[in-house]
């Protein structure tokens, strides 16, 4: 079983829209990947007009938004650069016992890589949803970033046409479902900021590997 | 060579899946059939793990299994239909399904293995598709007129409509130019591919979508709430328009031209106030057969070829692998909302400009429960969880009223039970109040004909209360009653209710004094006589405080005053000899 790798559309965003577009791609690829018995639910964006569907429990944080939180923080320390959020759908394998413990193996069978491109605000002007009072010099600055957000709204959209194409397309690799959950397969989230060092989220990635061995391997 | 039991299982698979794919078609681009809240999930509803809840029976892919499906999603003009400058109908989105048999000139036919796991392979990937699917529905420009007309109050000069068929036809060039296709990956079956596509237009910028511009329906003749003036005659004959505003909204001009007859407006205290709709039985019209008679803009039904009855298989998922339900002698289970159909496609979801008066809300025939379709659809913003039948109280009352209660009694005695409910402690909600309370199936306080004789029965109870303890000390009638431990209507109250606490008696009686004090004070008397007023008015309050008590301590307090007054009366008559003593002197 090979892993199937899914680089999606750069997005250009800001701080303050971290949040809704992660959150949006995030269900959106969870949705095609929990194949339990669920009920859609239609969630609108909060900053875009479009609508996605979950289909989490609402009781529950299936989708930890604690490390979508810590991902704006460590933005915000580290402002205008681009990084990736992974969501990645493993297998849980043999546990290895090891001095330090047991270790559980995962074999990664699927991994969507989110690339952001964070712009600094101060730099950018304030969004268009500010009710500040707008001068004649921070007109053409709302209107840049109006003209941004609309840009990043086409782009989300068409994000969320590629994670649907590429979801229809790729299901021989998916492995046997084992359970009845709502949420077939275990899944993580890593981002920048799960290993807050200088090397970002290359770390994280070095860390998978390490972990994990080669994806051709994993058949 | 598949056995015949693969076969079977994946004619079941084919056709649920277009059946299903159908129905979150229609789900997610008409209104009126957009089914926001949760339902129990039905047998059949588990399909594909994806619970959508039950379209109407009459709606549904009724051909063959390797008849394509093909469903239209039209943007209709509202307006007069016999309008000639109008714009037409334009199809917006076109979606077809089909299982496409691989051709014979193929090079070589797909292997596929006999072990049984085919099908399973084909279920999971069908559940994927229809994921893409829904998730794609949400993603297209007519997504944004379903939402708008979904939330919206106000009517548009829009409406979204459908058409199903069973072949595809031909659109126009001008259309076929305006429209962009997408289509899914294929689901190879044992009797070939899955092919599931879209047309759609990728902006609906041309259509210039508005409130629509009618004047809101004035009703110039109505009659108010029968609580006003029971006795007024209503007028013999209606307009159309006021009389059925729902119809007026989506817009069946056959209904509203031919199949509409005049009609008496009923009475609310009516016995059988729906008997006068045209959705009644009473109307001569089968409930089930006027889905049919919708005109053409509305859409277009296919003739019922091959009742989905007829499929073998049943709908049971019993396996924690992904593999379609298991085929047993049982035939699917129908829709659980079959019964609610008609109703579903009337939903109150754009209120017309018009009094409420209750009883447009309640125009269904006689089904079980006529409640479940009345209500509009959320806006897909909307978190609502509740079910159907977590009505927030005005609407359960306003729903009641149109079975015999009287508006205004009923508002005015819900406010003294919301003030009992408030003062209770113990009582449990799950009877009368449940309607009320947040939960639990819609049981209805004002359960009877007049709202008076609720709280007569609540009275008789005897855990009722008045908040105000006036009654209790009004008359010498009450005060009578409370001796003999009658449980009159009115006199059930503080006394019955071993809950009501002393601070509440002590308050009711303070209030139930003062006001007896005021209405039965005593004329001042100079000097002595104002020692005897203030004694008198003393006794009347004490004598009121007895009626709130038992009788064993009205009797016991009786005797003390009786003590008390030979003590006055004695020291009374002292007073008076040593008075005439100092005259004599």
């Amino acid at each position: 079983m090979n892993c199937e790798t899914c680089q999606l559309k750069e997005l250009v965003v800001v701080p303050t829209e971290i949040q809704d577009v992660l959150r949006c791609i995030l269900h959106t690829i969870i949705f095609h990947r929990a194949l339990g018995l669920v009920r859609p639910k239609d969630v609108e964006c909060e900053h875009f007009e479009l609508t996605y569907v979950s289909c989490l429990p609402y009781n529950r944080s299936y989708l930890s938004y604690e490390k979508i939180d810590q991902f704006i923080g460590w933005v915000e320390k580290h402002p205008n650069r681009k990084c990736q959020v992974c969501l990645s759908f493993y297998e849980v394998k043999n546990k290895h016992a090891t001095w330090f413990g047991n270790k559980i193996e995962r074999l990664y069978w699927e991994q969507w890589y989110i690339n952001l491109h964070v712009l600094n605000p101060k730099s950018h002007g304030k969004s268009h949803y500010t009710k500040a009072p707008v001068s004649t010099g921070g007109k053409n600055a709302s209107e840049e970033s109006s003209s941004r957000h609309a840009a990043l709204e086409s782009s989300l959209c068409e994000v969320l046409f590629q994670i649907i194409r590429f979801a229809d397309e790729k299901k021989d690799h998916i492995p046997t479902v084992q359970n009845s959950e709502i949420i077939s397969f275990p899944f993580g989230i890593s981002t920048p900021s799960s290993s807050d060092s200088s090397f970002g989220w290359h770390a994280d990635v070095l860390k998978r590997m390490l972990q994990t061995g080669h994806p051709s391997m994993l058949s | 060579m598949a056995t015949p039991s693969e076969s079977d299982r994946t004619e079941q698979i084919i056709t649920l899946f277009l059946h299903k794919a159908q129905h979150a078609v229609l789900a997610s681009r008409i209104p009126h059939l957009h089914l926001s809240a949760p339902r129990p999930t039905s047998a059949r509803d588990r399909w594909f793990h994806l619970a959508l809840g039950d379209l109407p029976a009459q709606i549904g892919h009724h051909g063959a299994v390797m008849d394509p499906l093909v469903v239209d999603i039209l943007l209709t003009p509202r307006g007069d239909a016999d309008d000639p400058t109008g714009s037409p109908e334009a199809v917006v989105e076109r979606w077809t399904a089909q299982c496409v048999p691989p051709s014979p000139w193929s090079a070589a036919a797909p292997h596929h293995p006999h072990d049984g796991s085919w099908h399973r392979k084909t279920y999971k990937k069908s559940i994927i598709l229809l994921r893409s699917l829904y998730a794609l529905l949400r993603l297209l420009p007519a997504h944004r007129i379903f939402r708008l007309l979904c939330s919206s109050s106000q009517p548009y000069n829009y409406d979204l409509s459908y058409r199903i068929s069973s072949f595809v036809a031909p659109l126009s060039r001008a259309e076929e130019a305006e429209l962009k296709q997408y289509s899914f990956a294929p689901v190879e079956t044992l009797f070939g591919q899955l092919v599931v596509s879209v047309q759609y237009r990728p902006s609906l910028a041309n259509f210039n979508l508005e409130v629509s511009s009618m004047p809101p329906m004035i009703i110039t003749d109505y009659v108010g709430s029968p609580a006003a003036d029971p006795m007024r005659p209503f007028p013999s004959s209606l307009p159309e328009r006021v009389s059925r505003p729902i119809m007026h909204q989506y817009p069946p001009t056959g209904i509203r031209t031919s199949a509409a007859p005049s009609f008496d407006r009923p009475h609310s205290w009516n016995s059988t106030p729906l008997a006068h709709h045209p959705l009644s039985s009473a109307s001569g019209l089968p409930v089930s057969e006027i889905g049919f008679l919708l005109p053409e803009n509305y859409g277009h039904l296919v003739p019922n070829q091959r009742p989905l009855g007829e499929r073998k298989g049943s709908s049971g998922y019993n396996e924690l692998k992904l593999s379609p339900p298991l085929s047993t002698s049982a035939s699917p289970s129908p829709p659980t909302r079959g019964g609610d159909s008609p109703q579903s496609r009337f939903h109150l979801e754009t209120a017309p400009v018009s009094i409420p008066t209750g009883k447009s809300q309640h125009r269904s025939p006689n089904l079980s429960d006529p409640f479940k379709s009345l209500l509009p659809p959320p806006s897909p913003r909307s978190t609502r969880a509740d079910p159907y039948c977590q009505e927030s109280p005005s609407r359960s009352i306003s729903f009641r009223k149109s079975e015999g209660s009287i508006l205004g009694d009923v508002y005015s005695n819900f406010h003294i039970y919301a003030a009992h409910k408030g003062l209770k402690d113990g009582r449990d909600d799950s009877g009368r109040f449940s309607a009320l309370s947040s939960g639990g199936s819609p049981r209805y306080g004002f359960s009877r004909s007049s709202s008076r004789l609720s709280i007569q029965d609540d009275l008789d109870d005897g855990d009722f209360s008045y908040p105000f303890a006036v009654d209790d000390v009004d008359t010498s009638d009450s005060q009578a009653r409370s001796f003999d431990g009658k449980e009159a209507s009115e006199d059930t109250l503080s006394h019955k209710s071993p809950e009501f606490g002393s601070s509440h008696k002590s308050r009711e009686a303070e209030v139930g004094i003062l006001v007896h004090m005021l209405k039965t004070a005593a004329p001042l008397r100079q000097g002595q006589g104002s020692l005897l007023s203030s004694e008198s008015n003393a006794e009347v309050s004490m004598s009121s405080s007895v009626m709130s008590r038992k009788t064993c301590d009205v009797l016991e307090e009786l005797q003390s005053y009786k003590e008390l007054k030979n003590l006055l009366l004695s020291k009374s008559k002292s007073g008076s000899l040593d008075s005439v003593k100092q005259r004599k002197e």
